[in-house]
């Protein structure tokens, strides 16, 4: 019964994909820049850009994984960011939303990931209980979403953050910047979940096959609820860090941003008929798609031409995936 | 009845191998226009197999096909269709949403041309349709939604559709086997139609009453093998057994030894919520003892055995398991009252198919393997799952491989060591050998037999008469939802269940078929 498959390179690189074409294009990269991307500073400046992406990447990317999907989140990374922008704003600001407002920086934290919460509560309700499509029911709740942010900061801008909520996300550890160990704590975290709990081994199970799970005894839709509460919670961190990081939050705030989420989840190989899918795959999906803009940005390529290869490699990467799965 | 002897099809000396089974080992079949010919075999005798190879869906390895004495070799259905070839298959193939006639003209709508444009002419569909109907003697609205009428007026469309392209041969797929009585009278009256009209039927059915009703020859195949075909009326029902069964019933079931004990668990007055499904059902089932549920399809056996198992409501009635009434609401009380339910669908309601063999086994058991932390014991878990696939003889290249890319028989394997991992006292097996190879068929009567032995509770349902007889204590038998009657030692025959299963004519339900 035991015998081993050979290891060979096609294997490896037919298993790592994802991993193999980000260190290519680094190296790439690194050629074509003369060793300027690869400096210090182009990786923090890059990995602080991507961590907000990551955070939706992560979301969308375990809801993918039980066939579902999530339309609303860059809407309510933006409302998120809003409402906790709108309680950190500086108590002498005559703009403000709430002049004279003067509260500890954790206020707008909690409220911020509260909005995500909220919603995420909500899709899965729609999604498990509801028995709506996702894509239906977060098409709504992200016009929802979006509608609300335009109430709340009657379409202006929500500016003069406190500076000690700015440095949340601004700040340093050594050489690191904040938003990376953020990051870091919630793919740990993330990692642990899907590979070491019964919660984990369950959200597979419901994308492999929703009749098998509830044959094995598993509670589908509370779980799936749970996925998309999960995801709303990181949304809504998220939200916090994006204003935390740009120091204001307005309607535009997080727009379209749920389309790099979902796309950086399917370059990372996180299947759309469920199931499949892992926390480092979407990592990579999301820095992937980063350095393209980053490389290309930096080798001065027109910003409009940079739409083009960016849905090039989504195409391609759910092509060569589908070719594999087949 | 044709005068004209020469053949319309003629399959030589055809064979098929799938990996480890030869499915089909030079088979020759004859057909006559205007001739009802049975083709008969239990399951995996290599029927469905043959009609696969003849409409290009199985690719066959050696052997030829004649039709009207010209070779033919059909890529696809679709392909055979446009030759005059047609399958009814068991699970019609319909858009419920679409009206009768766009079914029928479905993919080649009569048009009507309007300068470039091409319209869909329903006035002449529609008109098509009732000549095709009245051609047939059948009374169906042509307009009217497909999914509205029932199952056998589904099926005589489907006919209907097979005579709009002049088929001159029609294969059935037990065409029966959601009919009422009444209703099988008026598809027979359809049948000796397309007779009349010189159209050769081929009748695929397990229910010898209906084949000496209503065909003119019959060819039996066993294990691959074409063993017979002789005019109907030179063979009768012992004979056909005979040839199907072809073999001592002793040595296609394994000995089960075990000798039932103490009451295990008690089933009182089980009522569905579904008012259409099954009402007052109670029986009990021993330690060791494995309990046979039979009955035709919608007797409602599955419906049962997955209300037991908590996956369908129920409203009155009492499920105990050693004394204590368990009040099962869900899949998990019933997993902890000590239960395991291998489904009917393995594909569709069993397997994970992308997840592998380790994920597979352990996916019910992974609450009795999280450790306080909350996290999984994997070294245990890889250790179970791999001791229990070793128990069962699961053949695959790696714990890590999907179970996808298992043959079925290996795939029912692994939910077996997947419900015993659970450790339960109690195990429901829906058609437990339905889709897999004779071999492994035995390997899993086998593993049966020794749950049996070591004290746990078995209930099989099964459609197979050999099985339930070759395998269980008792046969509790269902017809139309309610038990009929509970069968054992001696009277474990396949008369005797065919009579409790068929004892109400089911018209009473064939309401919910159709709805």
């Amino acid at each position: 019964m035991k015998q081993l498959a050979k290891p060979s390179i096609g294997g490896f690189i037919s298993k790592y994909t994802g991993y193999v074409t980000f260190v290519v294009m680094v190296i790439v990269l690194g050629i074509l820049t003369r060793g300027g991307s690869l400096r210090l500073l182009s990786w923090q400046n890059l990995a602080i850009a991507e961590s907000v992406r990551a955070f939706g990447a992560l979301g969308v990317g375990m809801i993918i994984i039980t066939r579902g999907i999530d339309l609303s989140l860059g809407q309510v990374i933006g409302l998120s960011a809003c409402v906790s922008a709108s309680l950190a704003q500086t108590p002498d600001y005559v703009s403000a939303l709430y002049p004279g407002l003067d509260l500890p920086a954790i206020v707008p934290v909690i409220a911020g990931i509260g909005v995500g919460v909220l919603f995420g509560l909500f899709n899965g309700f729609l999604v498990a209980y509801g028995k709506l499509p996702p894509f239906i029911a977060t098409l709504g709740s992200m016009t929802i979403a979006a509608g609300l942010q335009l109430i709340y900061t009657h379409a202006s801008t929500v500016g003069s953050l406190q500076n000690e909520y700015k440095k949340i996300a601004q700040g340093f550890l050594g050489p690191v910047p904040n938003m990376v160990i953020y990051v870091a704590i919630a793919v740990l975290f993330l990692w642990v979940l899907l590979n070491h709990t019964k919660q984990g081994k369950r959200i597979y199970a419901i994308g492999g096959n929703p009749t098998a799970a509830r044959v094995s005894g598993i509670a589908v839709k509370f779980e799936t609820m749970k996925v998309y509460l999960m995801a709303g919670t990181l949304y809504g961190f998220a939200g916090v860090l994006l204003s935390s990081r740009l120091g204001l939050a307005n309607a535009l705030t997080g727009d379209m941003m749920e389309l790099d989420a979902i796309a950086a989840a399917t370059v990372g190989g996180v299947s759309h008929s469920g199931g499949v899918g892992k926390i480092g795959g979407i990592i990579i999906g999301v820095l992937t798609l980063g350095l393209i803009n980053f490389g290309m940005t930096y080798l001065g390529v027109d910003s409009y031409y940079q739409l083009l290869v960016k849905g090039a490699i989504i195409i391609s990467a759910v092509y060569l995936d589908m070719r594999r799965a087949a | 009845m044709s005068l004209d002897n020469t053949n319309i099809l003629e399959m030589h000396n055809i064979s098929k191998a799938f990996p480890g089974v030869q499915a089909l080992k030079d088979v020759s079949f004859q057909l006559k226009p205007g001739t009802v010919h049975a083709l008969m075999g239990e399951n995996g005798a290599g029927k469905s197999t043959l009609m696969k190879c003849l409409f290009g869906i199985y690719k066959k390895d050696d052997g030829e096909i004649n039709l009207n004495g010209e070779i033919a070799n059909f890529k696809s259905s679709r392909d055979a269709l446009e030759s005059g070839v047609s399958m009814i298959h068991q699970e019609l193939n319909v858009v419920p949403d679409q009206s009768v006639m766009e079914n029928i003209w479905l993919g080649r709508e009569h048009t009507l041309r309007i300068g470039p444009f091409h319209l869909v002419n329903h006035k002449r569909m529609a008109s098509e349709t009732g000549k095709l109907m009245e051609q047939l003697e059948m009374e169906i609205e042509p307009r009217g939604r497909m999914g509205s009428i029932s199952i056998s007026h589904q099926q005589a469309c489907e006919i209907a559709k097979a005579v709009s392209y002049n088929a001159s041969v029609v294969v059935m797929d037990e065409p029966t086997s959601s009919l009422s009585e009444k209703e099988v009278n008026h598809l027979f009256k359809i049948i000796r139609r397309l007779r009349s009209q010189n159209v050769a039927v081929i009748y695929i059915s397990h229910k010898m009453s209906e084949i000496f009703q209503i065909a003119d020859e019959i060819s039996v195949m066993r294990d691959g093998e074409m063993v017979a075909t002789a005019p109907a009326k030179e063979l009768d029902e012992d004979k056909l057994i005979n040839l199907m069964v072809g073999r001592d019933m002793s040595q296609r079931f394994p000995t089960v030894e075990a000798i039932p004990g103490k009451v295990e668990m008690q089933v009182k007055n089980l009522t569905s919520a579904d008012e259409n499904s099954f009402k007052d059902v109670s029986f009990d089932l021993r330690r060791g003892e494995i309990l046979g549920i039979g009955g035709l399809v919608g007797a409602q056996r599955t419906e049962l055995v997955e209300s037991i198992f908590g996956l369908r409501p129920v409203v009155e009635g009492s499920v105990t398991i050693e004394g204590n009434d368990i009040g099962i609401q869900t899949v998990k009380d019933a997993i902890a009252s000590g239960m395991g339910l291998i489904t009917e669908d393995r594909r569709g309601a069993g397997i994970f198919p992308l997840l592998n063999i380790t994920e597979n086994t352990s996916m019910p058991s992974l609450d009795r393997l999280t450790n306080k932390a909350g996290l999984i014991d994997h070294k245990t878990l890889l250790k179970q799952s791999r001791e229990m696939n070793e128990k069962f003889k699961t053949k695959t290249p790696t714990m890590e491989t999907p179970i996808k890319s298992l043959s079925g028989g290996n795939q029912q394997k692994v939910i077996v060591a997947r419900w015993m991992m659970t450790l339960p006292e109690i195990l429901i097996m829906d058609e437990p050998t339905r889709g897999i190879d004779v071999g492994a068929k035995y390997e899993i009567y086998c593993i049966m037999a020794d749950l049996a032995k070591a004290g746990k509770s078995i209930i099989m349902v099964s459609s197979e008469m050999p099985e339930l007889i070759g395998m269980s204590h008792r046969i509790m038998v269902l017809c139309a939802g309610r038990k009929t009657g509970i069968l054992k030692g001696e009277e474990r025959t396949q008369e005797n269940i065919m009579r409790l299963a068929a004892m109400f004519g089911h018209d009473d339900f064939k309401e919910e078929d159709a709805s």
